[in-house]
């Protein structure tokens, strides 16, 4: 009896193990030899209004890589096609990025962002990103020279996303499907640009609800960075002034007044000088008064341009609207809000407060 | 072979597991789906407010659970209420329970199948979630009851993740305004009765009086289990506000299982898989409890209280289940309309025996004048 007892409780531990690694002959065949875990997927705009969709295979095996493009017409349809051509199953729980073409975001990304929401195997974490240019030729032209060109990319987006370096727009699925659902917000996405020699960090793409309406770069974009994404920058050059502030963070304090026609947008600046190539005495009380006035007004009017073409283009990817909810009263509709945003006026006012320069200026009068 | 005596008695368990008992019933299914019907965050007042409901349904509950007759099990209840009364009553108790047994078994293996095993048929994921039961069951109520303090252990964790999402980038305070509501729809009556079905489960304590040790300090324990669900509940669903924004809350239908979903971590990736699985104990607790009391109620109902209990007719009954939960999974589960159905129906359910087993049975008790520890 006891014995019998004994075997039997052996028999449900083998029985639990057995089913708690999965091997039951009604789930996936997920062997690593056979499948083929991408890592990312490009999709670029086919002939027709058909999509592009590519990527590199095998993305883990030391075989030869390529790079595979299939026209289809629906998302899920390029990843039957895949398996069709290849002899591994392709899997998408391991993607990490999402590269969209900028035609195709002009057009509207809503479907593809839906396909991705579906599906349980794709994280929320995937990161999605705007080329401009032709990918799918400089995949080819990369494989020979930069094996894991996409693994790369990856750890870039990641570092960069990670403690909000502030460098670079990063958004992932989650953050843009926020943006995109939620009244009172607009997505936005980093855009990179395809040049002959590799791919570059172009700025960042406004999205009027799916759609691209407009790329903002340069000084605009560090703005957009200082004042939304990251609050953070490492280094914001002002060539105007021959001046570079450093380690740049903002604190950002708006106030809207109750009926909504005049917002006062108040972006507090902590920084210091790391380089200054000018003619300017900074040790000097005074002067260091005077440049800090001029960046000012340099950012001010830089700013308010920057937010007016946000208004004309109707974006408000800075979710200003946000401003307007309050506990104890219903929201305003998000029509009636983009309306009073088209009129709004608003003002922009900087704060800076600069370290003074902490070791010697090159141009000392006294030496 | 030694007989089984799944309902005998030989020790009785404390205040502790009183406790442990409550908050465990309560988060069985429900507070998976919840913030997607909630929905707005003035529905967190809601929450609290039927919670404190609920408190007031514990004193009752421990008003009879201080009686003699409570732990006096079949018997008291027949010194209650007469024997065809309770064979009558317990007859509509069995539909109660298959119930609620249907919609936490086929709503969790659902998430399963959608989240971990999507070629898999949900009838085998309730066929194997059935045969661990089965073995819990088996062991009779004492080891089922005594099962929830690991339940406890292996799913309480699982919140202290949820903190993440209370700190910035994704907590936004603009994100739970509006806090009081500017006007009331239809719906929300839904989620109402979606939040004090979500609360029952602590009405079956009824059924467990010969198990458990009460004294005074019982209806505290009770109402420290009630508070902790309380407190779960509204972190959960702050939390998911933050996460989603209530724009987006209805869209999801896991929301709960999607915020989970976002953890990283650099060792496993898909945490929401482990904590899935971890929360299993929790139905296995719940399920064997909830079988081993249907096995009692049809063998009150039936008539058949003078022949022992025994394995084989647990057994039996869990095979009905089976059947009935699979034809159950077939007809009304897999289309969305009907599921929708069946999910409105038990917080109809739920909601019902909620409210009126505890008030009956003190009702009662009033009327044939039963006191606290009168022996009769």
């Amino acid at each position: 009896m006891r014995l019998h007892k004994k075997i039997f409780k052996r028999l449900i531990l083998l029985f639990m193990t057995f089913w708690l690694s999965g091997c039951a002959h009604f789930t996936k065949n997920n062997l690593i030899e056979e499948i083929s875990p991408i890592t990312f997927l490009s999709i670029s705009k086919g002939d027709k209004g058909k999509l592009k969709i590519s990527t590199i295979l095998p993305p883990l095996s030391k075989e030869k890589k390529i790079v595979m493009s299939q026209e289809v017409s629906l998302l899920k349809e390029g990843v039957q096609k895949y398996n069709l051509n290849f002899y591994q199953e392709i899997k998408s729980g391991q993607m990490r990025m999402l590269v969209i073409s900028e035609e195709l975001g002009k057009d509207g990304i809503m479907s593809i962002i839906n396909v991705l929401l579906t599906d349980p195997d794709i994280s929320l974490r995937i990161y999605l990103v705007i080329v401009k240019g032709n990918f799918e030729e400089y995949l080819e032209s990369q494989l020979d020279k930069d094996e894991n060109f996409d693994y790369s990319f990856y750890r870039m987006l990641k570092h960069y996303e990670e403690k909000n370096q502030g460098e670079l727009t990063v958004v992932n699925l989650h953050e843009f499907k926020n943006l995109l659902y939620t009244p009172y917000s607009d997505p936005f996405l980093p855009v990179f640009k395809i040049q002959e020699d590799g791919v570059s960090y172009e700025g960042t793409a406004l999205f009027q609800d799916d759609k691209l309406v407009e790329t903002i770069s340069s000084l605009d974009d560090r703005i957009f960075q200082l004042i939304n994404n990251d609050h953070y920058l490492e280094v914001l050059p002002i060539p105007k002034f021959e001046v570079v502030l450093g380690h740049v963070r903002s604190k950002i304090i708006v106030d809207i007044d109750s009926s909504y026609s005049t917002m006062t947008y108040t972006v507090n600046i902590d920084t210091r000088i790391e380089e200054y190539r000018g003619e300017k005495q900074l040790f000097d009380p005074k002067e260091l008064e005077n440049m800090k006035k001029n960046i000012e007004t340099h950012l001010e009017k830089q700013t308010h341009e920057l937010v007016k073409k946000m208004q004309e283009l109707k974006v408000d990817p800075l979710q200003l609207g946000v401003q307007t909810k309050r506990p104890f009263s219903k929201p305003m509709e998000e029509k009636k809000w983009i309306e009073m945003f088209e009129k709004m006026d608003i003002k922009i006012k900087y704060i800076i407060n600069i370290d003074s320069l902490t070791d010697a200026n090159s141009k000392r009068q006294n030496l | 072979m030694e007989t089984h005596q799944l309902f005998k008695k030989n020790e009785t368990y404390n205040g502790l597991y009183a406790m442990l008992l409550v908050n465990r019933l309560q988060m069985l299914y429900f507070f998976l789906i919840m913030p997607s019907i909630l929905i707005n965050p003035y529905m967190i007042w809601v929450l609290i407010a039927v919670g404190i409901l609920s408190q007031l349904n514990l004193l009752l509950l421990s008003k009879w659970l201080l009686t003699r007759l409570s732990s006096n099990g079949y018997n008291g209840f027949v010194q209650l209420f007469g024997e065809k009364l309770v064979r009558f009553l317990s007859f509509i108790g069995l539909f109660f329970i298959l119930l609620k047994l249907s919609v936490i078994t086929l709503g969790f293996s659902e998430i399963i199948q959608t989240f971990m095993f999507p070629s898999t048929d949900t009838n085998f994921l309730v066929f194997f979630i059935f045969l661990f039961c089965c073995y819990v069951a088996s062991k009779g109520v004492e080891h089922t009851i005594r099962f929830v303090l690991i339940s406890f252990f292996c799913t309480f964790w699982m919140i202290t993740f949820f903190v993440f999402f209370f700190f910035p980038p994704i907590a936004q305070l603009s994100d739970l305004y509006p806090l009081i509501p500017m006007d009331w729809k239809v719906e929300n009556w839904k989620a109402f009765f979606l939040i004090l079905s979500s609360y029952s489960g602590p009405e079956f304590l009824v059924f467990l009086g010969p198990w458990l040790k009460t004294n005074n300090k019982t209806f505290r324990y009770l109402s420290y289990g009630n508070a902790l669900t309380v407190v779960e509940y509204v972190f959960l669903f702050i939390a998911s506000l933050l996460y989603f924004g209530s724009n987006y809350l209805s869209k999801s239908k896991y929301p709960i299982i999607n915020m989970a979903r976002y953890f990283q971590n650099p060792v496993f990736e898909r945490i929401d898989m482990v904590m899935l699985s971890f929360e299993l104990f929790n139905l296995v607790f719940a399920v064997s409890l909830f079988l081993l009391l249907f096995y009692g109620a049809s063998k009150i109902a039936f008539g058949k209280m003078s022949k022992p209990s025994s394995g084989k007719g647990l057994l039996f009954s869990v095979f009905l289940i089976f059947i009935g939960m699979v034809l159950v999974n077939e007809l009304f589960w897999k289309s969305w309309e009907k599921q929708n159905f069946l999910l409105n129906l038990q917080i109809i359910a739920g909601s019902i025996s909620y409210f009126l087993v505890p008030l009956i049975i003190v009702l009662v008790m009033k009327k044939k004048g039963v006191k606290k520890h009168a022996s009769t």
